[in-house]
C-alpha cells in the first residue's frame, strides 16, 4: 500500500490489546511489515510476554509493552494517551458466563473508547469482532453470508455468551461512531486457524461422550489463517476513507467440513466419528430448544434453531469486499495454511 | 406477588434470577450494578424492568420485599445494612460478611427490624443433602454426630484461569482476609456447623501454596487447607479444601454412634453407611451389594427429578430461596438457622487467622496453630 493510500503516518503511534493472543502476535508482525514504528501494546499484568518479546527483538520496530487492565478506566486513559489507531482484539473468550464474556468485552470496549475520548487525538479505531455476531436464520439455504447480512437481534437467545458479548460490542463501537463521532471499522474474521490452535472448530462437529458427531457435512468452513487473518486486520487501520465499514475476512479455496475431517484424519489423528445430517441436526437443536425452554434450563439452552444457522447451515461467504475495499489477499494458501495446521496438531490430537 | 431486587449483576446473578423465574408469586422489580453496563445486560437478558447504578434509588424506586446482594464479599455487609434499613428482607451471597463482628450486627439488625437474612449456603438444600437432613431428623445417626468431614475442591489446574485469577495484584479476591479460602470455603465450613451443637470449638488449621500456583509465581494465595474442629461435648471434624487433589471431591461425611451418611454433591447421591456389622464373611459379602443398590437406587431418584423437572444444577439453590420467600410470607424460621450462619463465620475467622497469622498482605507460609472459638450467642 502506498503512502497516499494510507490514513496515517507509519510513524504514529499504535495501540494492541490482546497482543499476546494467538492473533494478536501474528498482528505485530503485520503491523511491523507494514513499516509501524511505534507500537503500544496492553497486556495483563499476567501475561505470558515470551512471544510478543521475541516478535519485538527479532524486527527492529520501538514497542512499548503496558501492563494493565481493561477493566479499568484508569488503565485505558493511560494506554489511549497519544495513540493514532487502536487494534482492539482483547475479548472474553471461552467462557461459560454471560456476564464474564460481556465485561471482558464490552465493558473493556467501552473504557477503551471513553479513554479515546479523554485525548482527541485517534485516527481509526479497528474493534476485531467475529461471524458469531450474524444471524443466519433468514439467509437462503444455501446462501452467501457477507457483511450485509444482519446481525443477531436478540444475542441472548443463542444461548452463547460469545456471540452475545461480541454483538453487543459491535453496537457500542457504532453508537459511539455515530455520537461521538469515533472512527472505527469492525473487522469480523470467520474460523481463525494456524499452529496453535489445536482443537476442531464446532462448526465442523463435536466430541460427544467419546464420540464425534460430524455435522458440517459438505458446507464449507469459514477458515482464515492466522496470518492472513492479522494482515486484513492491520490493513482495516490504514486504509483511507474506511470508517464505519465492516470487513468479514475468509479465505479463499475453502475445504468442506467433510474434506477438513477427513484431511484430519489422515494427518493428525484417526478416530470414529459419526455423520448426523443437516435435517437431524437440525431436529436435535430444535428439540434441545424445546426441552431447555420448557424445563426452565435444566439442560442450558446451548443448542437451538439460532445455533444451527449460525454454525450448520449450509452457507458459502464472501470475501469480495475486503479483497476490494482492503486490497487483502490471503498470503498463506489454504493448503499451505492446513498443512503448517496439521503439523502443529500432531503429537497434541485433540478433537472437538 | 413478592417484589424482588437484585443488587450485583456478575457471573452468580445469572444463577439467582434463572432460579427466582421458576418460583411462582415472585417479580423482579430491578437490577443494581455499579457498572451501568453490567446492570443492563442482566436486565435485557431477563427482563428486568429497570436497571440502576444506585442501590438507594433502586430501594426508593422499586420498594423490593427482598434483596438478593450477589457482589463481592466486601461490600456484602454495608449493602446488607442499607437494605435492612430500607425494610427489606435480604438474601446474602456467601461468604455472608467478612468476619464474625459484621455477621453478628447484621443479624442484630434483622431481629431488630423484624426482618429476615439468609445465606447463599445452597449446597445444603440439595436434594441429596436434603434427603440426609431428614434422615438425621429420623434418629438414622442414633444420637449427635461424633464426627464429620467434609471436604470441598477447587479445581485450578487450568493454568490459563488460575493465571488470570491469581495474578492480577488488584483483584478483590486478595483483600479479603482468607483471600481465595474466604471465598470458597464457607459451603464446606457451613455443612459442618449445621451439627455442631456447642458452645465452644477448638479449630485447627494448616494451609499451604500448591506447588501448581508457586510454578506460576505465586506464593501469598492458600489453597491447600486441612482444618481439625472438636467441640466441647466432644464431636470433631475435618475439613479439607484442595485445588490439586483429584477426584476433586465436594462431599459431605457425618457418622453418628450409630450409623454414618454420606453426601456426595457433584453426583447428587446420599449413602447410607450401615454400623452393624455382619457375621464373618458375610461382611464381605453383603455390604457390597447393598453400596450397589444404594447407588441404583441413587440413580433411579435423580432420574426421576429429571423427569420431574426439579434436577436443575442450581436446584438446591431454588430450594433455598423458595424456602427464604416462604418463611417471609409465613412468618416460619429462615431457611439457615443464624447460629449456623455465625459459627461458620466464627470457624472461618479462626482458619484465616491462623493460616494468614493475622498479617493480610503477608506471604503464606505453612502456617499451623490451634484456636479457639467461643460459639456462644
Amino acid at each position: 500500500m502506498n503512502a497516499s493510500q494510507q490514513a496515517i503516518d507509519s510513524r504514529q503511534l499504535v495501540l494492541l490489546t490482546g497482543s499476546t493472543g494467538f492473533i494478536g502476535n501474528k498482528l505485530v508482525c503485520a503491523l511491523q511489515r507494514l513499516g509501524f514504528e511505534n507500537i503500544r501494546c496492553l497486556v495483563r499484568p499476567s501475561s505470558d510476554l515470551t512471544q510478543i518479546e521475541r516478535v519485538s527483538t527479532q524486527n527492529g520496530s520501538r514497542m512499548e509493552i503496558v501492563k494493565g487492565n481493561l477493566l479499568s478506566r484508569e488503565d485505558c486513559i493511560a494506554a489511549t494517551d497519544g495513540v493514532s489507531v487502536i487494534y482492539h482484539l482483547a475479548a472474553g473468550t471461552g467462557t461459560k458466563s454471560f456476564a464474564d464474556a460481556f465485561a471482558n468485552s464490552v465493558v473493556t470496549t467501552r473504557n477503551l473508547l471513553d479513554g479515546v475520548l479523554r485525548h482527541n487525538c485517534l485516527r481509526r479505531f479497528v474493534s476485531l469482532s467475529s461471524f458469531a455476531v450474524y444471524a443466519n436464520q433468514k439467509n437462503p439455504c444455501p446462501g452467501v453470508l457477507d457483511e450485509n447480512c444482519p446481525t443477531e437481534s436478540s444475542p441472548a437467545l443463542r444461548g452463547d455468551p460469545y456471540c452475545f458479548a461480541k454483538t453487543k460490542q459491535d453496537e457500542l463501537v457504532m453508537h459511539y461512531g455515530k455520537k461521538h463521532g469515533v472512527p472505527y471499522v469492525l473487522v469480523r474474521p470467520g474460523v481463525v486457524y494456524g499452529p496453535g490452535k489445536r482443537r476442531i472448530h464446532g462448526r465442523v462437529g463435536m466430541d460427544t461422550f467419546g464420540i464425534f458427531l460430524h455435522l458440517g457435512g459438505s458446507n464449507p468452513i469459514p477458515l482464515t489463517f492466522v496470518d492472513n487473518c492479522a494482515e486484513a486486520i492491520a490493513l482495516a487501520g490504514v486504509k483511507k476513507g474506511i470508517e464505519g465499514e465492516v470487513f468479514n475476512v475468509v479465505d479463499d479455496n475453502l475445504p468442506s467440513s467433510r474434506e477438513f475431517l477427513n484431511m484430519y484424519k489422515e494427518e493428525v489423528a484417526d478416530f470414529r466419528s459419526f455423520y448426523v445430517p443437516h435435517f437431524a441436526s437440525y431436529l436435535l437443536c430444535l428439540f434441545w430448544e424445546k426441552y431447555s425452554t420448557w424445563s426452565h434450563g435444566q439442560l442450558p439452552p446451548i443448542y437451538n434453531r439460532r445455533v444451527w444457522a449460525a454454525s450448520w447451515k449450509c452457507t458459502r461467504y464472501s470475501n469480495e469486499k475486503t479483497k476490494n475495499v482492503l486490497g487483502w489477499a490471503p498470503r498463506v494458501p489454504t493448503a499451505e495454511g492446513l498443512k503448517q495446521y496439521f503439523v502443529s496438531c500432531r503429537g497434541d490430537a485433540i478433537h472437538a | 406477588m413478592l417484589k424482588v431486587a437484585i443488587i450485583g449483576c456478575g457471573k452468580i446473578a445469572d444463577d439467582h434470577l434463572q432460579q427466582i423465574h421458576r418460583i411462582p408469586g415472585c417479580e423482579v422489580v430491578g437490577a443494581c450494578d455499579v457498572e451501568p453496563l453490567m446492570a443492563e445486560q442482566l436486565s435485557e437478558r431477563f427482563r428486568i424492568k429497570r436497571a440502576f447504578v444506585d442501590v438507594a434509588e433502586l430501594l426508593k424506586a422499586c420498594r423490593p420485599d427482598v434483596v438478593h446482594i450477589a457482589t463481592p464479599p466486601h461490600s456484602h455487609f454495608a449493602l446488607g445494612q442499607q437494605c435492612l434499613q430500607a425494610g427489606c428482607h435480604v438474601y446474602i451471597e456467601k461468604p455472608f460478611a467478612l468476619n464474625t463482628n459484621e455477621t453478628e450486627k447484621l443479624i442484630a439488625l434483622a431481629q431488630e427490624m423484624s426482618l429476615k437474612l439468609t445465606v447463599g449456603h445452597d449446597l445444603q438444600f440439595s436434594p441429596a443433602a436434603r434427603r440426609m437432613r431428614q434422615l438425621v431428623r429420623v434418629g438414622y445417626l442414633g444420637g449427635e454426630p461424633v464426627h464429620m468431614e467434609s471436604y470441598y475442591c477447587y479445581d485450578l489446574t487450568d493454568r490459563r484461569y488460575a493465571k488470570s485469577l491469581l495474578s492480577d495484584h488488584s483483584h478483590w479476591i486478595r483483600r479479603l482476609p482468607g483471600k481465595l479460602l474466604h471465598n470458597i470455603i464457607s459451603h464446606g465450613i457451613a455443612k459442618i456447623a449445621e451439627f455442631l451443637y456447642d458452645d465452644l470449638l477448638d479449630v485447627s488449621a494448616h494451609g499451604a501454596v500448591s506447588p501448581l500456583l508457586r510454578s506460576i509465581g505465586e506464593d501469598q494465595i492458600v489453597d491447600e487447607l486441612r482444618v481439625t474442629i472438636s467441640s466441647s461435648s466432644g464431636t470433631t471434624a475435618y475439613f479439607t479444601f484442595s485445588s490439586q487433589m483429584r477426584p476433586s471431591l465436594n462431599m459431605f461425611r457425618l457418622y453418628g454412634p450409630k450409623n454414618g451418611l454420606v453426601v456426595d454433591h457433584d453426583r447428587e447421591t446420599l449413602i447410607k453407611l450401615r454400623g452393624d456389622r455382619y457375621k464373618s464373611y458375610a461382611e464381605r459379602f453383603i455390604p457390597p451389594v447393598t453400596l450397589a443398590a444404594q447407588q441404583l437406587a441413587n440413580v433411579a431418584i435423580n432420574l426421576r427429578n429429571f423427569l420431574a423437572n426439579d434436577f436443575q444444577m442450581k436446584s438446591g439453590m431454588k430450594y433455598l430461596i423458595e424456602s427464604f420467600y416462604d418463611s417471609i410470607i409465613n412468618g416460619g424460621p429462615p431457611p439457615v438457622p443464624y447460629g449456623e450462619i455465625v459459627a461458620t463465620a466464627r470457624i472461618m475467622d479462626a482458619i484465616f487467622d491462623q493460616v494468614y497469622q493475622g498479617d493480610q498482605g503477608g506471604r503464606a507460609d505453612e502456617n499451623s496453630r490451634r484456636h479457639h472459638v467461643a460459639m456462644i450467642d
